[in-house]
């Protein structure tokens, strides 16, 4: 308790870390994830393409591990060590914010089981060689389906009052006013990934490719 | 309307922080605008409850009774607020009374918010204006300082901010809303501004802004209506540009 330190405290920056690796990179690549995951909404073929290109891209493991499993590791491991160390009180203080402050815990486990189990069997088991074929496959089981949406649902929702926190919580967004838009940029945020990604496993399970008139005619 | 009109008040009662608690009901004669205090006060007058068991006065704080003293906080009807404004027409029947339950207990409804105290000397809220010789006049206050300072002014170190906040409790030492606050009034002050890096230092130390979630309780709870999540913003803001910045551009 020197007040004369001028140094943050570990727990200030580990904090800061925290709340900096939800957005980047995790948010980020989710936002890439979603994006190349669209391709599927094309065709079959433009989905296996542009998961090789993915899967030949320099530097892969370094890239892998370096900028999407160890943030993510630290961000859901440090998530939890946080959630414990708060106390919810939102019986008796149904307010709006306290709400998020709740759910924003259990998104957040939600996503981090989700996307570990995803990891797992998207790119453990297929050895990181993902095609249309096997998720395709994977998304025929009821079980997997399930929690392709709650997982997908969860992070949406995560990442969407994340980026309100994050706005708030470094400043960025200051006043009353400032605050409630950034409410809304988050909301939107949310919104966007989750229908993104609803129709991105709608077209695994269907086979549907709303985009297929992009393609140039056949012939 | 021959009978008089009654007010159920029901209050935790508990001698010491290491006794067990009890609540008792008691049954007062309801007039125009009763508030919690008045309450209590009846009950200090004739201390028997509503089974005709004679018991204690209730040991509680309160002094001003007009929302300025910020002595008289506590859980009416599970929720954190100030006794001498909490009017009995406008509550739920019975009344449930219990003490502040993130501070120690001290009796009663009677707690020590030390903490709060103790906090406010760590972030040194105070503008230090004495030397061993005439420091001369101070810069000038801007009008546009003086209206953004003077709301946070109004804090009267009640606590109900730290009772409502998910992230204060025993896990943590988190210092609160309250003191953030305190620490943007000192640090827009001009004279103030001298010791802003060693507020924002003191408020990145253990239990200091990072504890923060962003749950925004404390502006609902706030009795003076004090822009708290602004504050919180603002000296966020301030207290990351000193860690990030202070070591690279001094
Ligand atoms: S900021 Fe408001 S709620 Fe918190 S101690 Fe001051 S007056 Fe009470
Ligand atoms: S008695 Fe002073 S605030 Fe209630």
């Amino acid at each position: 308790m020197s007040s004369t330190t001028t140094q943050p405290d570990t727990s200030y920056l580990l904090r800061k870390l925290h709340s900096f690796t939800g957005l980047l990179p995790v948010g980020a690549f989710l936002a890439e994830h979603f994006w190349s995951n669209s391709s599927a909404l094309v065709s079959r073929a433009k989905y296996d393409a542009t998961s090789q290109e993915l899967q030949t891209i320099p530097f892969r493991l370094i890239v892998e591990w370096g900028g999407i499993f160890l943030p993510m590791l630290f961000h859901g491991g440090y998530g939890i060590y946080i959630w414990l160390r708060g106390k919810s009180n939102v019986s008796a203080y149904p307010w709006v914010g306290n709400w998020l402050y709740v759910t924003q815990r259990y998104t957040g486990l939600i996503a981090f089981a989700y996307i570990g189990w995803h990891l797992y069997t998207e790119r453990w088991l297929t050895h990181g060689t993902s095609t249309y074929e096997s998720v395709a496959m994977d998304m025929q089981n009821p079980w997997y389906l399930t929690f392709f949406v709650v997982g997908v649902l969860a992070s949406s929702f995560h990442l969407g009052v994340g980026i309100w926190n994050f706005l708030c919580k470094w400043g960025l967004a200051a006043t009353v006013r400032a605050q409630q838009a950034a409410g809304q940029f988050g909301a939107l945020v949310g919104v966007a990934f989750s229908v993104v990604g609803i129709l991105i496993i709608l077209s695994f399970r269907f086979d549907w490719h709303p985009f297929s008139a992009y393609l140039p005619p056949t012939k | 309307m021959a009978e008089t009109k009654q007010v159920i008040v029901s209050v935790k009662r508990q001698a010491g922080p290491k006794e067990g608690a009890r609540w008792e009901e008691f049954s007062l004669r309801w007039r125009p605008s009763m508030n919690v205090i008045i309450c209590l006060r009846d009950i200090a007058e004739n201390p028997v409850t509503r089974g005709g068991q004679k018991t204690t006065p209730i040991s509680y704080d309160s002094n001003c009774l007009e929302e300025i003293c910020g002595s008289c906080a506590m859980l009416i009807n599970g929720r954190a607020r100030m006794a001498c404004s909490a009017l009995v027409d406008q509550l739920e029947q019975p009344i449930r009374i219990a003490p502040m339950s993130k501070f120690p207990l001290v009796r009663d409804l009677a707690v020590d918010r030390q903490f709060m105290f103790e906090s406010l000397k760590r972030v040194k809220a105070w503008i230090p204006i004495d030397g061993t010789y005439n420091l001369g006049e101070g810069p000038r206050v801007s009008p546009e300082i003086q209206e953004k300072g003077y709301p946070l002014s109004n804090c009267i170190s009640c606590g109900n901010c730290l009772e409502v906040c998910p992230q204060v409790n025993e896990h943590n030492q988190f210092v609160g809303a309250a003191i953030i606050s305190q620490v943007r009034l000192f640090n827009m002050h001009p004279t103030g501004a001298m010791n802003k890096s060693e507020r924002l230092a003191a408020l990145m130390g253990p239990g200091g802004i990072q504890e923060c979630a962003n749950a925004q309780n404390c502006v609902h709870a706030c009795p003076k209506g004090i822009p708290l999540t602004e504050s919180i913003a603002e000296v966020n803001r301030d207290a990351w540009k000193q860690a990030l910045l202070g070591w690279l551009a001094g």
